[in-house]
C-alpha cells in the first residue's frame, strides 16, 4: 500500500529558527534526599541546557537529510523535536506528513513483555490503530528476522536483536517521513545491508528521510544533503562531500576506515 | 512548497501548557493504549490466570480477617455489622490505593516510551487507574456473597454506591497523576507512598466507623478527604441506607480540586518529562 501523497521536492520539514533549552538534573537519580542535602549546602543541583541554537534547516520530500555532529551536538534533540515528543523553546517546526515517531528505540519500553506486545504498545501510543498495525505485523516481523523470538521478553533480546525490530516497525508503517537515529549500528553486516536498501527504496518512493549517523561513509553514499551540528549550533549545511569533508577534518580523523563503517 | 498546509507545526508553549483541546482529542484516539496497556500489565500481574483471579479475592479478604482480629483484640466491639463495614470500606481503600501505588511509578518506568514517542503522557497514571478498578471489579461480588451470609439489610439506597466508586476513582486519580509527575522530580517519592497510604488507612473511617470516634478527633474529618467517601460508602453499602448529602458533595469538591490541580500540575511538568526521566 503505497500512500505517496507528495511530489519529490515539496517540502516536508520546515525547521525555523529553533532553539531549546531545558533543565536538567545532575544527579542521576534526583531524590528529596539528595535535594534536602544540597539546599542545606546551598548548592545548585540543576544546570540549564542549551541544546539547539537558531537551527534553520528543511528536508524536501524524495530526499535524505544526513545528519552529522559529534557526541552531544544535539543530533537526537533535534529529532526529537522534530517527531513532537520535545517542545521547542524558541523558533518553529513545521511537517508536512506523518513522521515515524518511534524513535531507534521506541518499542521495548517495558522490557518484561514480548516483542509482540511492545510493538502493539508502542505502534497503539505513537496514533495507529490496532487493526493498522495487525496488517503491518506479519511484514515487521520478517523484516526483523527474529523468528520465533518475537513472542519471547523484551529482557531476553541482544542490542541487534532490539535495533532490528525498532527499525522494521520504523520503516514498515511506511510513514511520509522518516527519522532514523543511529538505530542501525548494532546490526550485524547483512542487516545493514538490507537496511541500506530499504532506505534507498524509500527515498525513491518520495518519502523525506532524515539519517542521523556517525558513519561518514553511508552519509556520504546516500544522503543529498548534509547538516553538521556542533554544541546546538548548525556549522554547515550543504552537499554530503562538501559538509562531511569539513566535518572529517574538524574531527582530525581524515578518511581513516574507522568512520566509513557503521550505518 | 507555498501551497501545502502543515500537517503539524511546534511552537513554545504559551503558559507552560500544551494547546488543551488538541491533548484532549489526542488522549481521547489512544484510548485503545489504555486499554492494551491495562490488559497487559493486567496479564503480568496474572490477572488472567485462575490463580491469580483467587489471590486477588483471597488477599483483601484475609486483610479484612486480619484486621477484624486486631479489632477484637484491643476491645472494640465486634458484630456482623462491623465486620461488613470494614470489609466494604478495606474494598475500596484499596482501589484508591492500588491506583495510587500503580501510578507513583507509571512516568518515570515509561522511560522508553516518553524518549521515543510524541503520545499525551497523561495516558500512563491514567493506566494505573484502569487496572486498580479491574483488580477491584472482583472485590464487588466477594462483598455482595460475604453481605448476604452476613444477612446485611438490602434497599435501593445502595445504588448511592455507583457515584460514590466514581467520585473515588476521580479522586485517585488526580493524586496518581499528581505524584506520577512529583516522582520524576523525587524518586524516593515512591519509597514514601507505603507509609501515606498506611497513615491513611488509619486515619479513615475503616478499622472504626464515624460514630465511634471521639469528639475531640472529630477534625480528621476535615482534612481528610476519604473521610466523607468512606462514611457515605459504610452508609450505602453495608447499612442501605442514603448518605448525607453534605459528605457526598464534600467527597466531590475534592475529587474534582485534586483532579483538577494534579492534570495542571502535570501538564505544566510534561514537557520536561523527556528530559528529566
Amino acid at each position: 500500500m503505497s500512500n505517496s501523497l507528495h511530489k519529490p521536492g515539496e517540502i516536508a520539514v520546515s525547521v525555523q529558527h529553533l532553539g531549546l533549552t531545558y533543565t536538567t538534573t545532575i544527579d542521576k537519580r534526583p531524590t528529596l534526599k539528595a535535594r534536602l542535602k544540597t539546599m542545606g549546602r546551598g548548592t545548585k543541583q540543576t544546570r540549564v541546557v542549551r541544546a539547539l541554537d537558531d537551527v534553520m534547516l528543511d528536508v524536501a520530500y524524495g530526499s535524505v537529510l544526513g545528519v552529522v555532529g559529534a557526541n552531544g551536538a544535539g543530533k537526537s534533540t533535534l529529532m526529537r523535536v522534530i517527531s513532537g515528543i520535545l517542545p521547542p523553546s524558541q523558533g518553529r517546526v513545521e511537517v508536512y506528513g506523518k513522521v515515524s515517531t518511534l524513535l531507534a528505540l521506541g518499542v521495548g519500553f517495558s522490557p518484561s513483555l514480548s516483542g509482540r506486545a511492545n510493538v502493539y504498545l508502542g505502534g497503539l501510543a505513537a496514533g495507529m490503530s490496532s487493526q493498522e498495525i495487525e496488517n503491518h505485523f506479519e511484514e515487521i516481523a520478517d523484516f526483523a528476522e527474529l523468528g520465533d523470538a518475537i513472542d519471547a521478553p523484551m529482557r531476553t533480546y541482544s542490542s541487534g536483536m532490539y535495533a532490528r525490530l525498532a527499525f522494521s516497525v520504523a520503516v514498515t508503517v511506511r510513514p511520509d517521513i522518516l527519522i532514523v537515529d543511529e538505530a542501525l549500528s548494532t546490526g550485524d553486516a547483512r542487516f545493514k545491508e538490507k537496511s541500506l536498501e530499504k532506505i534507498k527504496e524509500l527515498r525513491s518512493d518520495a518519502r523525506a528521510l532524515i539519517l542521523v549517523s556517525h558513519a561518514l561513509g553511508t552519509v556520504r553514499d546516500i544522503c543529498n544533503e548534509v547538516a553538521w551540528l556542533h554544541k546546538g549550533k548548525l556549522i554547515q549545511r550543504g552537499k554530503p562531500d562538501e559538509v562531511v569533508d569539513a566535518y572529517a577534518s574538524f574531527l582530525q580523523v581524515g578518511k581513516s576506515a574507522a568512520i566509513n563503517e557503521d550505518v | 512548497m507555498g501551497t501545502a498546509t502543515p500537517v503539524e507545526v511546534f511552537v513554545p508553549f504559551r503558559k507552560g501548557l500544551p494547546p488543551l483541546r488538541k491533548y484532549w482529542s489526542t488522549l481521547w484516539k489512544r484510548r485503545s493504549f489504555i486499554a492494551e496497556y491495562s490488559r497487559t500489565q493486567l496479564h503480568e500481574q496474572h490477572f488472567d490466570s485462575v490463580f491469580g483471579q483467587i489471590w486477588l479475592i483471597l488477599n483483601p479478604l484475609l486483610l479484612s480477617g486480619v484486621y477484624f482480629v486486631l479489632i477484637v483484640i484491643i476491645g472494640g466491639h465486634s458484630d456482623k455489622m462491623r465486620y461488613g463495614h470494614l470489609t466494604a470500606c478495606l474494598f475500596l481503600f484499596y482501589l484508591m490505593a492500588n491506583t495510587l501505588s500503580g501510578g507513583v511509578k507509571s512516568v518515570t518506568s515509561g522511560q522508553r516510551l516518553i524518549l521515543n514517542t510524541a503520545f499525551p503522557r497523561l495516558m500512563l497514571p491514567i493506566s494505573a487507574s484502569v487496572v486498580a478498578f479491574f483488580r477491584f471489579l472482583p472485590t464487588i461480588f466477594i462483598f455482595l456473597i460475604l453481605r448476604t451470609i452476613l444477612g446485611l439489610p438490602i434497599g435501593w439506597n445502595m445504588l448511592w454506591s455507583i457515584p460514590i466508586v466514581l467520585i473515588a476513582i476521580l479522586f485517585s486519580s488526580g493524586v496518581a497523576i499528581l505524584i506520577s509527575c512529583i516522582n520524576v522530580y523525587f524518586r524516593d517519592i515512591a519509597n514514601f507512598l507505603p507509609y501515606f497510604t498506611r497513615m491513611l488507612l488509619y486515619l479513615s473511617p475503616i478499622l472504626w466507623e464515624t460514630s465511634a470516634i471521639k469528639p475531640q478527633l472529630r477534625k480528621v474529618e476535615l482534612v481528610n478527604p476519604l473521610f466523607p467517601l468512606l462514611d457515605s460508602w459504610s452508609r450505602a453499602v453495608v447499612h442501605a441506607q442514603a448518605p448525607h448529602l453534605t459528605s457526598m458533595l464534600i467527597s466531590l469538591a475534592w475529587a474534582v480540586l485534586v483532579f483538577t490541580f494534579g492534570t495542571y500540575f502535570f501538564l505544566v511538568r510534561e514537557r520536561e518529562f523527556a528530559v528529566r526521566v
